[in-house]
């Protein structure tokens, strides 16, 4: 692996409904309690491959903790390993 | 009610925190201004390098302007009281989504944000930059290291200021949390609440989008709850907005760390947030914190330190009691001395009156008597530098240049060596009763001096007035093309191969589409195309003029009454025994400093060496104010354009204009020198002026100055008509629109500055309006304007002109009447001038001087000049040899001068320590011909000893053991056998042990270096080539029909010719729409290529990079002038290649079909590719190679 790169694990697509600021409100079907932290990378922009996505995590109504990002190139959401 | 701004900006980086800002403090300051914020932090770090700036640039804008710094604190190993991370601020990131400061020397340094609230603030900052400075270059290269101070010392130096915890990456406090020491971190807030105290110290809250930032800002806000002080907002702010100025400040982390983008992501901030938002966005950022944002607009009011009112600097001297009558009693007693009997004696004394009275009325009798002081101190230091015997010692140690050449005062006290009254100078520019009142600035006062002394005399400064007194100035190396090429190249991870074929081609003043035109011609459409160099042709636009690091500048210094570390930090430089303010000479003259500058100036010091050379080889004492200054055959030369290694008049556009001019004296080579310069070649005086010098020649009873107005006469009389001198802009100001001296000045100034193309145009409705009162027609006053507007590329004042001009006539005069020590001494004061070595060798040869190679046992280690044959001649030095160390060969010269000559290579050896290295690299520059056994020294003739003119007949019959004066004895191979086979001296250190004078076997019988090895080896070894030149080898290759520089005199003109040479310089004046103007060299001479934009654009890689060039194009000869208008250029490479394969235009002999490679063809191929490899660094669009 080239140094200074992270594993970055491979998102799998999630279903997310959001409100109005972006915010995730649900996850497959489960009612976010809370929004724990909120963070944005925009990264790669000099690849053929550029990242831009902002992550959330999330404290969900079922007691699981998640950390989901949306995909500020393509617009869609997935779940990542926290 | 309309609510203000809900938020201001207390912590923001400019690119005067060197990689870690990609903004200007004047991009800063008009982005805040447009975004609506009231005030504005700048808060660079370990410097407050721009803070004059945001000042200049937030004047006018209605944002209050606030002086602040993040300091690095060097807090002990990882795991004490108050952990850190890594020294940069950009170790704070969130890539990835991953912690801050994840990487990186843990654990020695972290930030504290400082804001100065009042001058006890200002200079307790101060002088904590300058402590933080103070060890930063402590290595034994003097590399730049971390500045950092302790804990102890800001609580030391904590009042007047307000303390921020720090950011979030590297803060005093999150670092410590972030760590999982959040104790540690708590115990650190009470510290810095026990020096600062409730009003002063803040938690400082930022909001990165990092994964942790609201854990981190709940624990920091409970933190200030429990402290009982307030949470405060910043923004961290890295750039002023914009998509790629953001992506810049991404690509500046990892140009500061020396990695790739990739090797550097988890130190950098990975988003775009460290971007100027507005102040409803950041107070949207900080949402949970409220208070934090209402704090910002709290300290922002308290914080009322003002710059530029509140320094308290005084000079040495300043209001000094009795200054205006020991001023007056000197000049009118050296006026009496200088003056007796002149015929200008009345006018001088009515000069000097109305000066003194000048200066009483602005207060600086003191800052002249300031400026003599250090004249004298320069005269010391002249006397031990120059030895009291010396033939330099009549020289003046200094001489002036700039506007202070029109002072009579100047004149009087030596800072000026031209006679302002008989040359008729006006110094009002100088001196002005109006504008230093309402300016409040200092006249400027420009020394030039030799290299030697200027060396000496910067330490006596501050030794004299006290290194906490005095410093230079600083300066601000921006990025130009070639580095962003090359920094940004590696930070994107592109070929090393690539970044530097397209490095060597970009020009120094281009621009974006210009970058990406030398990218495409470079390495092709298809690499070009490729994502990484698309990306880099973005950035390199946007990091043009941004400040790499701090420098310092030529000469300009600083000297204060009170400790200079209490108006603005004080730095050491990378020259030992040397320190500078971490201001520019621009934010110095903002903030009223006394600035001098102590100019090294490199004819200065040629024309000095090459005294004392006279002086030692036709024992002559040369006086050089006493050199006839109407001497026919200098002017002759000056006329017929003759002036390679002359001062100011040797460049290729001054040498084109020469033969138009046709200069007869000194008052014509004033304005010569000032002509050619960007100021009247933009403001259109070039061609009218020297059209109407041609008609005046022509008729000179008839012709009569076709002047804009009448009202023009008295200003433009002596430059029929046009503006060339600087101050001719204010008088044409005056004039013509009734600028007062205040406004015209201003005018002026706003010229002179790099920061103020808008100001320019602020006065032209003013012009306009008062030219109209005084009846001049609108179209008229906006053909003047246009002349003003035009100048303001850059001009000389003519009194600098005068100074200037002077010395190139006596440069003229030395190489017209003193050619061989003039070569000399400007082949020991290189780099400098226009020409490189070799094209001065060549050019000097040219004109019969003579000259010899390096050899051991003659030269010393600079260039000097010895009798030959009873001729003089100019001998290479020792220290030419590239690759040589300069002690060896002092060594080498200081045991021959004491015990004798080297009777061969292995005595050599042993006695004078030499390493192998150094023998071969001696060796290989022909140095070592004379010594080796096949041609043993003992067999040769005595060699002459230097003689002096008495003697010189009977010097020597001897042969000379040189290449260009004489056969070559010996050979190099053989040098560098017995180089190989001798024992050579082994360093320890500074130690040498010496080796057994053992010798060496004789070298077998070996075939000598060809003329084409040779001249490689000489362009390898010592830059330049003293035998044939490459282009007199390569003839014979080449198609008849390609010219000799000397051949195209007889050439029709007009008629197409072909002509190839090796490149000596290359230019593209931003003046010339776009032409290029290339000078080739031949063996016979040189040719000026004039490369239209088109042919530039299609020839463009030849035209950039190659360096031997053959071209086709049309002979245009005028006014004595010769210029080949190219059609076609090409790298002259391969024998047989044509100039272009669709026409049927043989360049070389054999072209039809292409023959066979013969061996010798192959052999010549490899000669020609090293050679182009070897060639010497000819001047390449603005700088050499």
């Amino acid at each position: 692996m080239t140094p200074g790169l992270r594993r970055l694990y491979v998102p799998r697509s999630a279903k997310v409904d959001a409100n109005r600021a972006g915010e995730p409100t649900s996850v497959d079907g489960v009612a976010v309690e809370a929004v724990r932290e909120q963070w944005v990378v925009e990264d790669r922009w000099w690849t053929p491959q550029p990242l831009g996505r902002r992550y959330f995590e999330l404290a969900l109504a079922d007691g699981r903790n998640l950390v989901v990002f949306r995909s500020t190139l393509s617009g869609c959401w997935y779940q990542q390993r926290g | 009610m309309a609510a203000g701004p809900p938020y201001v900006e207390l912590h923001a980086h400019s690119a005067f925190s060197f990689l870690d800002g990609a903004s200007t403090p004047a991009e800063l300051a008009s982005a805040a201004a447009k975004l609506g914020y009231p005030a504005f932090a700048l808060t660079d770090h370990d410097g407050v390098w721009g803070s004059m700036e945001l000042v200049d640039a937030c004047r006018g804008l209605g944002v209050k302007a606030i002086t602040g710094t993040e300091l690095t604190l060097r807090i002990g190993p990882a795991g004490g009281a108050v952990g850190g991370t890594a020294p940069e601020d950009a170790l704070a990131t969130g890539g990835g989504g991953g912690s801050p400061a994840a990487t990186g020397p843990a654990g020695e340094y972290a930030h504290l944000t400082l804001l100065v609230q009042d001058a006890i603030g200002y200079r307790n900052l101060c002088r904590l930059l300058t402590a933080a400075h103070s060890h930063t270059r402590d290595s034994s290269q003097r590399s730049a290291g971390q500045p950092s101070v302790t804990l102890e010392q800001v609580e030391e130096h904590a009042d007047g200021l307000v303390c921020l915890s720090g950011c979030a990456g590297q803060g005093m406090l999150t670092a410590a949390w972030e760590r999982g020491d959040a104790a540690a971190g708590a115990e650190a807030a009470r510290r810095l609440l026990g020096a600062f105290g409730r009003d002063r110290f803040r938690i400082e809250l930022q909001r990165p989008y990092w994964r942790r930032d609201r854990s981190r800002n709940r624990w920091l806000a409970g933190l200030a709850e429990r402290l009982g002080i307030p949470a405060v907002a910043t923004g961290n702010v890295h750039s002023h907005g914009g998509k790629w100025r953001t992506r810049l400040q991404n690509a500046f982390v990892a140009v500061r760390l020396g990695m790739t983008l990739e090797e550097s992501e988890a130190l950098r901030r990975g988003n775009s947030s460290s971007a100027l938002d507005s102040p409803q966005e950041m107070a949207d950022r900080f949402a949970e914190h409220p208070d934090a944002v209402a704090e910002t607009l709290r300290l922002a009011e308290r914080l009322e330190f003002d710059l530029n009112r509140e320094l308290g600097y005084r000079y040495p001297r300043e209001g000094e009691p009795g200054v205006d009558r020991k001023l007056a009693e000197l000049c009118r007693a050296l006026l009496a001395e200088r003056y007796a009997g002149s015929v200008h004696r009345r006018k001088a004394e009515t000069d000097l009156e109305d000066e003194l009275k000048t200066i009483r009325a602005l207060g600086l009798s003191g800052f002249f008597l300031l400026h003599h002081d250090l004249l004298v101190l320069a005269r010391e230091v002249a006397d031990e530098v120059r030895g009291r015997d010396s033939a330099r010692s009549i020289l003046p140690p200094g001489r002036g240049r700039g506007s202070s050449v029109s002072s009579i005062v100047c004149y009087l006290t030596g800072l000026s060596h031209i006679d302002p009254v008989a040359n008729d100078l006006n110094s009002s520019r100088f001196l002005n009763e109006e504008v230093g009142k309402q300016a409040g600035t200092m006249p400027d006062i420009d020394l030039d001096f030799p290299r030697d002394i200027r060396e000496v005399l910067i330490p006596r400064v501050h030794e004299r007035y006290g290194a906490d007194h005095s410093a230079l100035v600083a300066a601000f190396p921006t990025y130009r093309p070639r580095g962003a090429v090359r920094d940004l190249g590696k930070a994107l991870g592109l070929p090393q191969e690539e970044i530097e074929k397209v490095a060597k081609m970009v020009g120094f003043h281009e621009r974006g589409g210009e970058i990406e035109k030398d990218v495409l011609a470079a390495i092709g459409p298809e690499r070009a195309a490729t994502k990484r160099w698309r990306v880099l042709l973005r950035l390199c636009p946007e990091a043009m003029g941004l400040p790499r690091h701090a420098s310092q500048h030529s000469g300009g210094m600083v000297i204060s009454t009170r400790p200079l570390i209490d108006v603005c930090p004080v730095v050491p430089a990378a020259m030992a025994g040397r320190q500078i303010v971490q201001w520019d000479k621009d934010s110095c003259n903002d903030a009223g400093f006394l600035k001098i500058d102590l100019l090294g100036l490199g004819m200065l010091s040629a024309v000095e060496r090459c005294v004392e050379e006279v002086g030692e080889t036709r024992r002559e004492s040369l006086d050089l104010s006493r050199i006839p200054f109407d001497d026919a055959e200098t002017f002759r030369s000056i006329r017929a354009a003759e002036t390679t290694g002359v001062f100011q008049i040797e460049r290729r556009a001054q040498m084109s204009m020469l033969p138009r001019t046709r200069p007869e004296n000194l008052d014509d080579l004033t304005v010569q020198v000032a002509l050619v310069r960007p100021g009247p070649i933009q403001g259109g005086a070039v061609h009218p002026y020297i059209e109407r010098l041609k008609r005046r020649r022509e008729d000179p009873e008839g012709f009569e100055i076709p002047y804009e107005h009448p009202l023009l006469k008295d200003v433009l009389e002596y430059t029929l008509g046009t503006i060339v001198f600087q101050e001719q802009v204010i008088e044409v100001a005056t004039a013509l629109a009734g600028f007062s001296a205040a406004q015209a000045d201003s005018l002026r100034r706003a010229m002179s500055r790099k920061r103020s193309a808008e100001a320019i145009q602020g006065h032209h409705d003013r012009f306009i309006a008062g030219a109209l009162e005084r009846g001049v027609p609108v179209a008229t006053a906006e053909r003047v304007w246009e002349q003003i507007r035009g100048f303001s590329g850059f001009g000389f004042p003519k009194a600098h002109s005068a100074a200037f001009g002077l010395l190139a006539y006596q440069s003229a005069w030395l190489r017209v009447h003193r050619p061989q020590e003039f070569l000399c001494a400007l082949l020991n004061e290189q780099p400098m001038g226009f020409y490189p070595p070799d094209a001065l060798v060549h050019e000097a040869q040219r004109r019969e001087v003579r000259l010899a190679g390096p050899d051991a046992n003659r030269s010393r280690v600079l260039c000097h000049v010895e009798w030959i044959e009873a001729e003089l001649t100019v001998r290479i030095g020792l220290g030419y040899v590239k690759g040589v160390r300069k002690e060896e060969m002092e060594g080498l010269v200081a045991e021959r001068e004491r015990s004798g000559d080297y009777a061969g290579i292995a005595d050599l050896a042993s006695r004078c320590g030499a390493g192998r290295d150094g023998l071969e690299r001696l060796a290989w520059a022909g140095a070592l011909d004379a010594l080796v056994k096949s041609v043993r020294f003992e067999d040769l003739p005595a060699l002459p000893e230097r003689a002096d003119t008495q003697n010189a007949s009977l010097a020597s019959e001897a042969p000379v053991r040189t290449r260009s004066a004489g056969p070559s004895l010996g050979g190099r191979r053989e040098a560098l056998w017995e180089a190989g086979g001798a024992g050579t001296g082994v360093r320890h250190g500074e130690d040498v042990q010496m080796a057994l004078p053992l010798e060496p076997p004789r070298a077998p019988e070996l075939e000598p270096l060809d003329e084409w090895e040779r001249a490689i080896a000489d362009y390898r070894s010592i830059g330049m080539t003293l035998d044939e030149h490459p282009m007199a080898l390569m003839r014979a290759d080449l198609d008849a029909a390609i010219l000799r520089s000397t051949e195209l005199e007889e050439a029709e003109n007009g008629g197409i010719v072909e002509v190839a040479g090796m490149v000596v310089a290359r230019q593209r004046p931003e003046t010339a729409n776009g032409i290029v103007f290339m000078l080739l060299e031949d063996e016979r001479g040189t040719v000026n290529l004039v490369v239209p934009p088109p042919v530039y654009e299609r020839c463009r890689a030849a035209v950039r990079a190659a360096s031997l060039v053959q071209a086709r194009g049309k002979l245009e000869r005028h006014e004595g002038t010769t210029n080949v208008v190219v059609s076609e250029v090409i790298e002259l490479e391969r024998p047989q290649s044509p100039i272009r394969r669709d026409e049927k235009m043989p360049m070389k002999r054999g072209i039809g079909q292409t023959p066979p490679k013969s061996p010798r063809r192959r052999v010549r191929e490899r000669a020609m590719a090293e050679l182009r490899a070897v060639a010497p660094a000819g001047h390449s669009f603005g700088r050499r190679r």
